[in-house]
């Protein structure tokens, strides 16, 4: 351990802690900082967090300096002050200042801190600027505008460290040097638009975003994305019942603080065309008032034949179906669905969120043949959650003149082929847990309302377990927990989850 | 003391063919180093060196042998750079060492690299210098093929491979990160220190980078002992120093003299003064990162690091500029300024946009548009610059821009607009609003 005083606080780190971090300790706030971040290499290249460490005639930078024990350091006085703002004003003389039409304006690094560090009157004319090229598509989903960039290398040293992809790079040298990628190069890596998250200005914005919403007006609701099996953590930046971004949740077990591109774009099957508003009963609109009875006309009361679940399910949901289902089977769905490639980083090759889930609640898979072999063993009604198993000719074969229920989020083969659609949720417009590869139970909570007249999954399996004449129907997701947590004894409250998830047993696969 | 004794590295710059081996070991070349591998440990030479109080004759003049004390012991593998990326506008001295006597800075290079126990040494060359790369390359050639280098070296046991490498045009590899960096093939440019590149240079293994005239300094050295080359110059400042002086002197080019020596004594006696015509108005004596000093007081300055020092001036690498009285010196400024505006990397943010900035201002000053205001923005910009960065580029515009204004400002002064326009409204005027 180090004990050093940083502006008169005593403050005691570990030995190798950088100085930038025990700074931020001692102040309660971060240095002033563009290049610095904690996931990658120092590049100490755009020197705003000099301080001051006696003994030394120089300033330092605090993120290229070790703590020593007995450090005396100084990060508010009149000499650091003076620097910091001096080098905040060479950021800022030849940025544009095109705040009002850059998406960066109000999570922008420049403003932030010219707010708290400069404060002071703009003496470069705006015609004396150099000027750089702006707008330029160098991905698919990245635009670079040369002249915000304050050249801090962060997206050149994400492409170099983390992805090891290397697109990008500084070109040509002095006020003329700019990031940009080789003729011929595109920065197109699965994790692209994570430079532009760890882009302080406006330089890098995501094409997927660019003008659609000025960032004060987003609200934002913590969630986990539905697009693989790793569930990464996530932040949902909605207004009005829409989404518009999904930006990476810190959790340095899961994803710290990256995620991936196809991820990111997940939010847009929640606005696509083709979602179920309206319950469907024998191919045409019905009402939630009706549906009850229709379910129990296929013969529900007497329970249903059986119970097809799917990895796109919460545990909740999950856990209510096999209460549903009672004696009869539950099926997980088909077992090679979703599946993809897997890359070094963050992408799982399996593109659900929970088929751990369906393992954790012993609920098994197979595949269409299997399936098929399923559905012709039982009688009854048919009740089908989530997914698509009706896109395997093998189950649709099977399913050919059964009376089937299907609870789901799209038109697809299986709502083609039921007799009863009901609309569900979307995870995005809805609260649950997912677990991940590694059996970690994540909780994802509900950012927007629900299209059109699409209800809450656990509420549709309620009324259901209504219909069956079930008196333990639960009135409450809190209720449903309360049920799951008792009946899996994960060894923790699941309606209280911590921030960070939990592996029951607290150990990893 | 008549002034060839003073030639200990530029004794063979007259000679006819003085670049040759034949010519050079006729002189008693290659003595020093069958000395040092026959009968000297490194840590002798390593000591002899730090003796002598020789010091990097690059522009920072940190001591030599101090400097290879760096290397941690034991260490595997360390790699040597002689540094002749000579770009400093008015040092030519480099040029002249490897031009005319190549032999003298490669045997100092072989006993430098078996002081520090260096297997591999790189002598990187300016690329603009594009014939001194293959005077070098047939020197080294000659050096292989007479045994001085290669495998087993006069059979020492030692190993040593040089290679010449040519650099590609840009000022700052003449710093010692940017250097590395550029031989390593990535952009050349210096990194963060620490780690220093003794500890963590080349391929992140322990790296000595030495200037060739300090390199060229150590024959002499273990040829004649440390107190004999402490009898040149003065108490910090040992040996001798080549200048290379430029400007309308009557006799400019490249001098060998003791440090210490009166710049008076030097100008008159060496330089034979100005040429037909001119008056002397300032020298820039060290390079042109120093600050420049006026006619009166680099008059009564002694040439060693610490009067120089003293006087508010540096070293550097002596390459002297004299500018006589004819000369604009905003004018000049503009040239430097533009210069270094020209040769900054980047990526430090202060020197960046500081560089191009000074350059700016100048220009404006020149074309006759400049306000008072504008001086004290020059100082403003300067403030932002000096010693915030991670190397000395962005200083070594500073300290020229600001001794410029210092000493003669009134010829910045004589720019300004004689009425001077009125006060430039704001266009966001802060707290109005209230």
């Amino acid at each position: 351990m180090a004990k050093l005083t940083i502006d008169g606080k005593e403050i005691e780190v570990p030995d190798g802690t950088s100085l930038f971090d025990a700074c931020r300790d001692a102040r309660g706030e971060a240095l002033p900082h563009f290049c610095y971040h904690p996931d990658l290499s120092i590049a100490g290249v755009c020197r705003l967090c000099q301080v001051e460490v006696e003994g030394m005639p120089k300033l330092t930078i605090a993120c290229n300096t070790g703590v020593r024990d007995g450090m005396v350091v100084h990060t508010r006085n009149e000499r650091v002050t003076r620097a910091s703002t001096q080098i905040l004003e060479m950021h800022l003389i030849n940025h544009p200042v095109d705040c009002p039409i850059c998406d960066q304006a109000g999570e922008c690094g420049l403003q932030d801190q010219y707010m708290k560090y400069g404060l002071y009157d703009a003496e470069v004319e705006m015609d004396d600027k150099v000027n750089k090229a702006k707008a330029q598509v160098i991905g698919p989903h990245v635009i670079l505008d040369k002249e915000r960039c304050v050249l801090c290398t962060r997206c050149v040293r994400f492409c170099d460290e983390v992805t090891g992809t290397g697109e990008l790079g500084i070109f040509n040298r002095g006020n003329r040097a700019e990031i940009g990628t080789a003729p011929g190069v595109e920065l197109d890596n699965n994790y692209s638009m994570n430079t532009v998250d760890i882009c302080p200005v406006g330089a890098l914005t995501g094409r997927d975003f660019r003008f659609q919403k000025r960032v004060w007006m987003l609200k934002a609701a913590s969630s986990i994305c539905p697009g693989c099996a790793t569930g990464c953590n996530v932040r949902i930046d909605h207004e009005a019942g829409r989404i518009y971004r999904l930006k990476p949740r810190y959790n340095p077990e899961v994803n710290g603080r990256w995620m991936c591109d196809k991820g990111r774009l997940t939010y847009k099957a929640v606005h696509e065309d083709g979602r179920l508003g309206e319950p469907m009963v024998a191919g045409q609109p019905g009402n939630w008032a009706g549906v009850s009875g229709a379910v129990a006309d296929l013969g529900a009361k007497e329970g249903f034949g059986l119970a097809v679940a799917s990895p796109h399910l919460s545990l909740e949901e999950m856990y209510l179906l096999k209460k549903l289902a009672g004696e009869a089977p539950v099926h997980g769905g088909l077992t090679d669905a979703d599946r993809g490639e897997k890359d070094k980083l963050l992408l799982d090759a399996d593109r659900t969120p929970n088929r751990r889930g369906l393992g954790l609640l012993e609920i098994g898979q197979g595949d269409g043949s299997a399936l098929a072999a399923v559905i012709k063993g039982v009688t009854g009604p048919i009740l089908i959650h989530g997914g698509d198993p009706a896109a395997d000719p093998a189950v649709t074969e099977a399913l050919s003149g059964r009376d089937v229920v299907y609870i789901g989020t799209h038109e697809n083969a299986t709502s083609a082929l039921a007799a009863v659609v009901l609309p569900g949720a979307m995870w995005a417009e809805k609260a649950g847990i997912f677990v991940n590869r590694d059996g970690r139970l994540q909780e994802f909570r509900q950012a927007v309302a629900r299209h059109g007249n699409a209800r809450e999954d656990w509420r549709i399996l309620a009324e259901l377990l209504n219909v069956g004449g079930k008196e333990d129907a639960p009135g409450s997701l809190k209720a449903v927990r309360a049920g799951l947590t008792s009946s899996i004894d994960p060894g923790t409250d699941l309606n209280q989850l911590p921030e960070r998830g939990f592996v029951p047993g607290g150990e990893v696969r | 003391m008549s002034r060839s004794e003073y030639k200990m590295l530029s004794a063979r710059f007259d000679k006819q063919d003085g670049h040759l081996l034949s010519v050079y070991e006729a002189d008693g070349g290659y003595k020093a180093l069958r000395m040092a591998l026959t009968s000297l440990k490194p840590e002798e030479i390593r000591d002899v060196v730090k003796e002598s109080g020789l010091r990097g004759r690059g522009g920072a003049g940190f001591p030599t042998g101090v400097k290879w004390g760096f290397v941690p012991e034991g260490s595997e593998d360390v790699y040597f750079f002689v540094n002749a990326d000579e770009s400093e506008p008015g040092t030519f001295k480099d040029r002249y060492l490897l031009d005319y006597d190549p032999h003298q800075t490669i045997e100092g290079t072989i006993i430098s690299c078996f002081a520090v126990q260096a297997k591999l040494a790189f002598i990187y060359i300016r690329g603009e210098f594009g014939w001194l790369v293959d005077r070098v390359q047939a020197a080294v050639d000659e050096a292989y093929a007479a045994g001085y280098l290669g495998k087993n070296i006069l059979g020492s046991g030692y190993d040593l491979e040089v290679i010449v490498h040519k650099g590609a045009g840009a000022y700052i590899c003449g710093e010692e990160t940017g250097l590395i960096n550029s031989v390593e093939g990535i952009k050349g440019q210096p990194k963060i220190k620490p780690p220093f590149p003794a500890v963590s240079g080349f391929l992140n293994k322990p790296t000595i980078v030495n200037n060739v005239e300090s390199v060229a300094s150590v024959p002499y050295i273990i040829n004649n002992g440390a107190e004999s080359y402490k009898k040149f110059g003065t108490e910090k400042s040992c040996g001798t120093k080549l200048w290379s002086v430029s400007g309308p002197v009557k006799n400019p080019g490249v001098y060998e003299i003791p440090l210490g020596m009166p710049f008076n004594e030097f100008f008159h006696d060496y330089l034979g003064g100005m040429a037909e015509g001119e008056e002397l108005k300032a020298v820039i004596v060290g390079g042109s990162s120093v600050p420049v000093l006026p006619a009166s007081e680099i008059m009564n300055c002694n040439l060693d690091y610490e009067s120089l020092m003293n006087a508010g001036t540096m070293l550097g690498s002596g390459g002297m500029i004299v500018i006589p009285e004819s000369s604009d010196m905003v004018e000049l400024i503009q040239v430097l300024m533009h210069f270094y505006f020209d040769e900054s990397c980047g990526q430090c943010t202060p020197c960046r946009e500081g560089t191009g900035w000074l350059h700016k201002i100048v220009k404006k000053l020149r074309r006759g548009e400049g306000t008072a205001a504008d001086i004290d923005l020059l100082e403003h910009v300067c403030n932002g610059m000096a010693g915030l960065t991670i190397c000395p580029l962005s200083d070594a515009a500073v300290m020229p821009m600001r001794s410029f204004i210092d000493k003669f400002r009134p010829e910045f002064e004589a720019l300004i607009q004689e009425t001077a326009p009125a006060e430039p409204v704001s266009r966001w005027p802060r707290g109005e609003q209230e």
